[in-house]
């Protein structure tokens, strides 16, 4: 009886969590921001050119410059760009210029541009013009097209590397990069939303009704769940709509490795939830107002900041001894883990070993959180020691 | 029936309740008064399984409380509390699904409860936009809208106005009329007087009195005091009764104790010898009277 109770109690108190959060506007637009920030983040490099292929737009304004531009054409792979080139009458290229559709018209005079050009398009005309010129010398030597051909374009350099890096290196750097943003802003901010909800109730002693009819840790179950919902539907949303921009803007190609790393940064927003919803339960629970909670819940968000930290560090050595550590240890793991993943750079073992050491302590600290959330719960006007609330809860616990 | 069973609590050093006990009957107006600091909160939290007792127990209907039974008592708080973002009708649904109502029936029992209690048109408001009264109406709801079978109001009363009281005290009065004990406490002792039929007098965490109201009058008397006004006399009379002493002077005329086996006869007697008796009443003690002189004991 008192089992299937309280499952009722914690689906009840769970459903209006849910059901009061989306209904309030601040709710829909804190999360309107975060996923423009997260699909910002994700598309803007690729938008303005980092890490992307970059493609010029080139006019060319007389016949003796065409093959200079075919050439650059052709050689634009080398500059990691690529290169389209028009053949333009020279008033008509000199409009196309001003009215920003070429970003450089070529003739035997040289290049012209509105501003100082990209290094890359000039190091690709620069390497046509040597091309062709160095073409029409060997011709004028008495070479055929066969040697010129062959004395122009040696075979390329074999390269071998100790470490084979990722070709897609940086794509999923900014992949991991986006994972860590998302879960900081999220354990954050169902951390904030769980305390203050919390503190809501006991401050307004509304709690005291819901206890007279439902038990503490029916009530706090209920909210954790709520919650952990809500930021879990937040967290695919927010996936979805990262790598459904990244997609759409060419950042990043879509497989099952993105799709497997995406899914993994979700369920460790899970684990961290779990591990953090307790402690933040308590923080809330401790302090009689709003204005208190800021300061009872400075040691988690320290602790949140510091993984955050900590992560740059791995995002910028995934295989370093930082990475090793902090994936063992359940405060930073939700936070460090996921891009370790995302690189490529956790084995197996310690991706299994992290969700271990992590569950275990997040199953262990519940129901020490729910001791002292009972304690403490239900005595307002003013701050509660954590010692005190431990004491307080003998029975109820 | 409910029992309080020799309930007893400290915090930390201070003894908040003594081996406290007393009984409601089934259909009881039940007053629980006493000082601030008596233990009365403490007890009603303990009833409602809000803190736990370090001794003593409560049965409800020959049964100790558990939570399944506790779900089916309706309780407010001293400290009112509500959603103050939730909607009425939302909120008033949300205590009674807790109850354990199904939905539909929580929804139907939360428009009749809005009905009754005169807010149905704020139902689609946010509690936080209405007045203190009306607040306080949908906090009764809280405690109604499952149909309780004990009601436990832990200062229903205070802060209300004159009209406020009235309607409450109906609506307490109609439950009680349909078998629903209710348990309130209360620092106004005439309306307890007025509407309990049994109270319990608390002070110190122990229990000083308890009983049916008329029953502690008639015995916290240790007199027989008559209130008699005699028209164009003066107090000179009152000499010649062996026995007889004035422990009040009022617009109504002078109390007067009868002690030493002295009869009210003899008083009117008297009386009448003096002059034209225009008022003579026996008065038993109020029960501000009977709790003043508990709490001083």
């Amino acid at each position: 009886m008192s089992g299937l109770r309280g499952r009722r109690a914690v689906a009840l108190v769970a459903r209006r969590e849910i059901t009061q959060r989306v209904r309030e506007k601040s709710f829909l637009v804190s999360m309107g921001v975060t996923v423009a920030i997260v699909v910002l983040v994700a598309v803007v490099p690729a938008l303005a050119g980092f890490g992307g292929t970059t493609t010029y737009e080139l006019a060319v304004s007389d016949a003796a410059s065409v093959p200079v531009g075919a050439a650059a054409a052709r050689g634009a792979g080398a500059f990691d760009a690529k290169l389209h080139v028009r053949r333009l009458a020279p008033a008509k290229a000199r409009a196309a210029l001003d009215g920003g559709h070429v970003d450089a018209v070529l003739s035997t005079r040289g290049l012209a541009s509105k501003e100082q050009p990209d290094k890359a398009l000039v190091g690709m005309v620069q390497a046509a013009s040597r091309e062709i010129r160095q073409g029409q010398a060997l011709q004028r030597a008495g070479l055929g097209d066969a040697e010129v051909q062959r004395a122009l374009n040696p075979p390329p350099v074999r390269v071998t590397t100790a470490k084979p890096t990722d070709p897609e290196r940086d794509r999923k750097g900014t992949f991991a990069f986006v994972a860590v943003l998302a879960l900081y802003t999220q354990l954050l901010t169902f951390g904030y939303l769980l305390a203050s909800g919390v503190v809501e109730e006991k401050a307004s002693r509304v709690v005291e009704v819901l206890l007279a009819t439902i038990q503490p840790r029916d009530l706090l179950a209920g909210k954790i769940v709520g919650l952990g919902v809500l930021g879990l539907a937040q967290m695919v949303v927010l996936a979805g709509a990262g790598l459904g921009a990244a997609a759409v803007a060419g950042a990043l190609s879509i497989d099952g490795d993105v799709v497997a790393g995406a899914a993994l940064a979700v369920a460790w927003f899970v684990l961290g939830y779990a591990f953090y919803a307790g402690l933040f339960a308590c923080a809330g629970a401790l302090v009689p107002r709003q204005e208190e909670l800021q300061a009872s819940m400075t040691p988690l968000t320290m602790i949140i900041l510091i993984s955050f930290f900590v992560s740059f560090a791995v995002l910028d050595q995934p295989d370093g001894t930082v990475a090793h550590i902090s994936s063992f240890i359940p405060f930073s793991a939700p936070i460090t883990m996921p891009p370790r993943v995302a690189l490529g750079q956790a084995s197996a073992f310690e991706i299994v070993a992290a969700i271990v050491i992590t569950t275990g302590s997040a199953a262990a600290l519940i129901p020490v959180a729910g001791r002292i959330y009972s304690g403490a719960v239900l005595r307002t006007g003013s701050s509660v020691k954590v010692r005190d609330a431990w004491r307080a809860s003998r029975v109820r616990a | 029936m409910l029992e309080v069973i020799d309930l007893s609590r400290r915090y930390g050093d201070t003894i908040a309740l003594d081996g406290l006990s007393f009984t409601v009957e089934p259909g009881q107006l039940f007053g629980f008064v006493g000082p601030n600091g008596a233990g009365k909160t403490t007890t009603m939290r303990i009833i409602l399984g809000v803190l736990e007792p370090d001794g003593g127990e409560v049965r409800w209907r020959g049964r100790p409380v558990d939570l399944a039974t506790r779900a089916r008592f309706g309780y407010m708080p001293e400290e009112r509390g509500l959603y103050p973002k939730m909607r009425v009708r939302d909120q008033l649904a949300y205590f009674a699904s807790l109850h354990g109502l199904p939905r539909a029936a929580a929804a139907a029992a939360t428009d009749t409860w809005l009905e009754r209690l005169g807010i149905a048109d704020r139902a689609r408001d946010r509690v936080e936009s209405l007045s203190l009264g009306n607040q306080q109406r949908v906090q009764l709801g809280a405690a109604l809208v499952h149909g309780p079978e004990l009601l436990v109001l832990d200062e229903p009363f205070s802060g209300l106005d004159p009209v406020g009281v009235d309607v409450l005290s109906g609506v307490l009065r109609g439950l009680a009329d349909e078998g629903v004990p209710v348990v309130f406490s209360s620092h106004q002792l005439e309306l307890v007087e007025r509407l309990c039929e049994s109270v319990a007098i608390v002070n110190d965490g122990r229990l000083v009195a308890s009983g049916r109201v008329a029953a502690l009058r008639e015995g916290g008397a240790t007199a027989t005091t008559v209130r008699v006004a005699v028209s164009g006399a003066g107090e000179e009379w009152l000499a010649g009764v062996a026995g007889a002493e004035v422990v009040d002077r009022g617009p109504a005329g002078v109390l007067v104790a009868l002690r030493d086996g002295a009869g009210p006869d003899a008083l009117l007697d008297a009386a009448r010898r003096a002059g034209s008796v225009t008022h003579f009443a026996l008065e038993r003690p109020t029960l501000s009277e009977l709790f003043r002189k508990a709490v001083a004991a």
